[in-house]
C-alpha cells in the first residue's frame, strides 16, 4: 500500500516535472549552486568569517591600536577572545581588522585583475594573429617576473594602504585571468553559433562581449576565486616581511609576524591568524568550485553530488 | 526570365593558401538567383558548394584570394567595406547553417537570440522584438512558442533548433535565404518537416533561396533551378526537370543513379567509384575523368567547357553530344 503511494506520487512529480514553466539560467544555476555541499559550506562560511571581521569590532569596546599595558600578553579569556599582545592590543579586534584588509584587498585585486585580464585575454584570444602574438609574449614576460621581488620593490615605495597594495597585486595577477580568458576564447571564437552571429550581421564588439565573453564566465570564476586565495596568501607573505600595511595598522600576515617570536611560548597567536588565512582562501576555493559547476553553461540538470 | 537577378555571380574565383600551395575551392563560378526562386546547388563533400555560399556572405577568412564579382541588387558585394557587409548580412541575406545543435549560443534563451538579430538591424524596443520572435516562432511550427521562446538550445530536440534558426533568419524578412545544408543533421524524419517549413517560410516572405545540398532527393522536392557543382567548378546547371530527366552530364547522372530509389529494379545501388580530386593538385583536364565511366582520351587534354544545351540548361563534358537527352526519362 505504503510503495504503491510513493511511486505514484514519483509519477506525478516526474510529470509535473515535464510540464513545468522553464527556469531561467540565472535559476537553474543558483539551484546547481545550492545542491553543492562544499560551496554552500564555502559561501556560508565565508560569510560568517566575514560578518565576524565587521560586527565583532563594533560589540567589542577595544580599539585595535590602543595598547593598555596592564593587560599584556593574556591567552584567550571573554574579555579578550583572542587574548593580547605584547603591549595589550586585543587581538579579536585586530585579527579582524586585519582580516578586512585581506578580504578587500583579496577582492579588489581579483576585481582590477579580472577586468583587465580578461578583456585583454578575450582580445588576444578573438582577433588572433598580430595582436594575440603581442599580447601572448606580455603575459609570458609578466608570468616569468619573480612576483615577490617585485612586489617588495613596489610595496616598499607605493605600498602603505590597501588599495595602492591592490594595485600593484593586480598589476602581476591579470596574466592568470588573461590566459584562461585567451583559451577559452580561442576555442569559442570557432563556434558555429560565433559564425552564425557574423552570418546575422552582429559587429565584433557584439560577438565579442555578448557571444563569447558569457562562455568565458564559468571559467574564469574558478580562476577568480583561485587568485582571490593565492592574493590573501601573497598579501599576507608581503605583511609577514614588514611590506604590508604600515603599523600601528595591521595585517593577518603581520600579526603572525608579529608573534613568530614568542612561538615557543605562546604558539597559539600564531596560529590564530594563520589559521584564519587558512579558513578564508578554503572556503573562496569551495566557493570557486561550486561557481563553476552552477554557472557551467552546458551542464543541464541539478547533480546529486 | 525577364526579372532582374537578386543575385549575380560571374566568374567567381576563390582560393585559400596553405602551406603546400593555393587551394583552389571556387573555379569560374557564374550564376543567378532571380526573386522569389529557389536555386538548389548540389555536389559531393569539397565541391566548393559552401565555399560559394561563405563567399557571397563574405564570411571567408581574411587570407582567401577571390576574384570575380557578386552583384546583389547591383551592388557589388565584394567591394563593400565592413560595416556596409554587416548592413547586408542577416538582414538583406540571411543564412541558415548546417548543425542546428552548435549554431545556437548556449548561454541564451531562443527567444532572446532571435531579438538580437532583430535588433541588430531594426530599431525596435525589445518587447516589440520579443514579440515578434515568439511569432516567428509560431510561424516556423514551434508549438506552444511563447514558453519555448523563454527556454534555452539545450532545452530544444534538432528539428525544433533548426526551426528556431530558420526563424533567426527570416527575422528580418531576408530576399535572399542561404540555407547551407540545412537538414543534414536532422534525422530523417525531421528533414521532411523542416524542408516544409523552409518552403512555408519561402511563401510567407518571398524570398529567393539558395539550397545548398548533397541530396538529390530533397532537391526534387524543392528546387525551381539546379546546378551540379563538381571540383570547385560548374558542371550542369538547368531546371529541375533538365537535371533530373535530361541530364546530358555523366557526373549529374552518376550522382543521379546514387540516389535510393525505393522502386528500383535492380537490388544495387550505384555509388559513383573514386574519391573527389584534390583541389591542390588537380588532375589534367576534365576533373572527372579518373571516376568517369564515359571518359576518353580528349578528357585529359582540356577541361570542357559549360556549354549551353538548351534553354537555361548547360553542361560541362566534352561527350555531351554522346549522351542520349532522355535516356533517363525509363527510370
Amino acid at each position: 500500500m505504503n510503495t504503491v503511494d510513493t511511486t505514484s506520487l514519483a509519477a506525478a512529480d516526474a510529470l509535473e516535472g515535464l510540464s513545468e514553466q522553464p527556469k531561467s539560467f540565472g535559476r537553474l544555476a543558483w539551484e546547481r549552486f545550492i545542491h553543492h555541499r562544499l560551496a554552500l559550506v564555502g559561501l556560508i562560511g565565508l560569510i560568517l568569517i566575514v560578518a565576524s571581521f565587521f560586527i565583532g569590532p563594533m560589540v567589542n569596546d577595544y580599539a585595535f591600536d590602543k595598547p593598555d599595558v596592564l593587560n599584556r600578553l593574556q591567552g584567550p579569556s571573554r574579555e579578550h577572545w583572542f587574548g593580547t599582545d605584547e603591549i595589550g592590543r586585543d587581538l579579536f579586534v585586530r585579527t579582524a581588522r586585519g582580516g578586512r584588509y585581506s578580504i578587500l584587498i583579496g577582492l579588489l585585486s581579483a576585481l582590477v585583475s579580472t577586468a583587465v585580464g580578461t578583456l585583454i585575454g578575450a582580445t588576444a584570444g578573438y582577433f588572433g594573429k598580430a595582436i594575440d602574438a603581442v599580447i601572448a609574449q606580455v603575459i609570458n614576460l609578466v608570468l616569468v617576473v619573480p612576483g615577490l621581488i617585485v612586489l617588495s620593490v613596489f610595496a616598499l615605495n607605493f605600498g602603505s594602504n590597501w588599495w595602492r597594495l591592490s594595485l600593484v597585486l593586480a598589476a602581476l595577477s591579470w596574466v592568470r585571468i588573461a590566459r584562461v580568458a585567451r583559451g577559452v576564447v580561442l576555442s569559442i571564437k570557432e563556434q558555429d553559433y560565433v559564425m552564425a552571429a557574423r552570418a546575422a550581421g552582429a559587429s565584433h564588439t557584439r560577438i565579442l562581449f555578448r557571444h563569447i565573453l558569457p562562455n568565458v564566465v564559468g571559467a574564469v570564476t574558478v580562476e577568480i576565486t583561485l587568485l582571490v586565495g593565492s592574493i590573501i596568501v601573497l598579501e599576507s607573505t608581503l605583511s609577514f616581511l614588514g611590506l604590508g600595511v604600515r603599523p600601528p595598522d595591521t595585517s593577518l600576515g603581520r600579526l603572525v609576524a608579529d608573534a613568530k617570536g614568542n612561538i615557543d611560548n605562546d604558539p597559539l597567536r600564531v596560529l590564530t591568524p594563520g589559521l584564519v588565512i587558512v579558513l578564508i582562501v578554503l572556503c573562496v576555493n569551495f566557493l570557486g568550485d561550486g561557481l563553476r559547476d552552477a554557472l557551467d553553461p552546458r551542464a543541464r540538470s541539478n547533480r546529486d553530488d | 526570365m525577364t526579372t532582374e537577378p537578386l543575385l549575380r555571380v560571374d566568374h567567381l574565383e576563390v582560393g585559400f593558401p596553405s602551406k603546400a600551395g593555393v587551394v583552389q575551392a571556387v573555379t569560374d563560378v557564374s550564376f543567378e538567383v532571380r526573386p522569389g526562386e529557389t536555386l538548389a546547388v548540389v555536389g559531393e563533400s569539397g565541391s566548393g558548394k559552401s565555399v560559394t555560399a561563405l563567399t557571397v556572405m563574405r564570411l571567408h577568412p581574411k587570407s582567401t584570394r577571390i576574384s570575380g564579382s557578386i552583384m546583389f541588387e547591383g551592388r557589388d558585394l565584394l567591394a563593400l567595406d565592413d560595416d556596409e557587409v554587416r548592413a547586408v548580412r542577416g538582414n538583406e541575406i540571411a543564412m541558415i547553417f548546417q548543425d542546428p545543435m552548435t549554431a545556437l549560443n548556449p548561454v541564451f534563451s531562443v527567444g532572446s537570440q532571435i531579438v538580437e538579430s532583430i535588433r541588430i538591424h531594426q530599431k525596435v524596443s525589445k518587447q516589440a522584438a520579443w514579440n515578434r520572435a515568439v511569432e516567428l516562432l509560431a510561424l516556423v511550427g514551434v508549438p506552444e512558442p511563447k514558453r519555448r521562446a523563454e527556454q534555452y538550445p539545450h532545452e530544444y530536440s534538432g528539428g525544433m533548433r533548426q526551426r528556431a534558426m530558420i526563424a533567426m533568419a527570416i527575422s528580418n524578412e531576408p530576399k535572399l535565404l542561404i540555407a547551407d545544408e540545412p537538414t543534414t543533421a536532422l534525422d530523417v524524419t525531421v528533414q521532411a518537416q523542416v524542408m516544409d517549413v523552409l518552403h512555408d517560410v519561402q511563401q510567407a516572405t518571398g524570398s529567393a533561396m539558395m539550397l545548398i545540398t548533397h541530396d538529390l532527393g530533397l532537391v526534387a522536392g524543392s528546387a525551381d533551378r539546379v546546378q551540379v557543382m563538381y571540383a570547385s567548378r560548374l558542371v550542369e546547371t538547368g531546371g529541375v526537370d533538365d537535371i533530373f530527366y535530361r541530364s546530358r552530364n555523366p557526373y549529374t547522372r552518376a550522382l543521379l543513379d546514387s540516389i535510393p530509389d525505393l522502386l528500383a529494379t535492380s537490388a544495387r545501388l550505384e555509388p559513383i567509384p573514386g574519391n573527389p580530386p584534390s583541389l591542390l593538385n588537380p588532375p589534367s583536364g576534365c576533373p572527372f575523368r579518373p571516376r568517369c565511366l564515359m571518359a576518353i582520351e580528349h578528357c585529359a587534354e582540356s577541361v570542357p567547357e559549360l556549354v549551353s544545351i538548351g534553354e537555361g540548361h548547360a553542361s560541362r563534358c566534352h561527350r555531351t553530344a554522346d549522351i542520349e537527352p532522355t535516356a533517363e526519362a525509363t527510370s
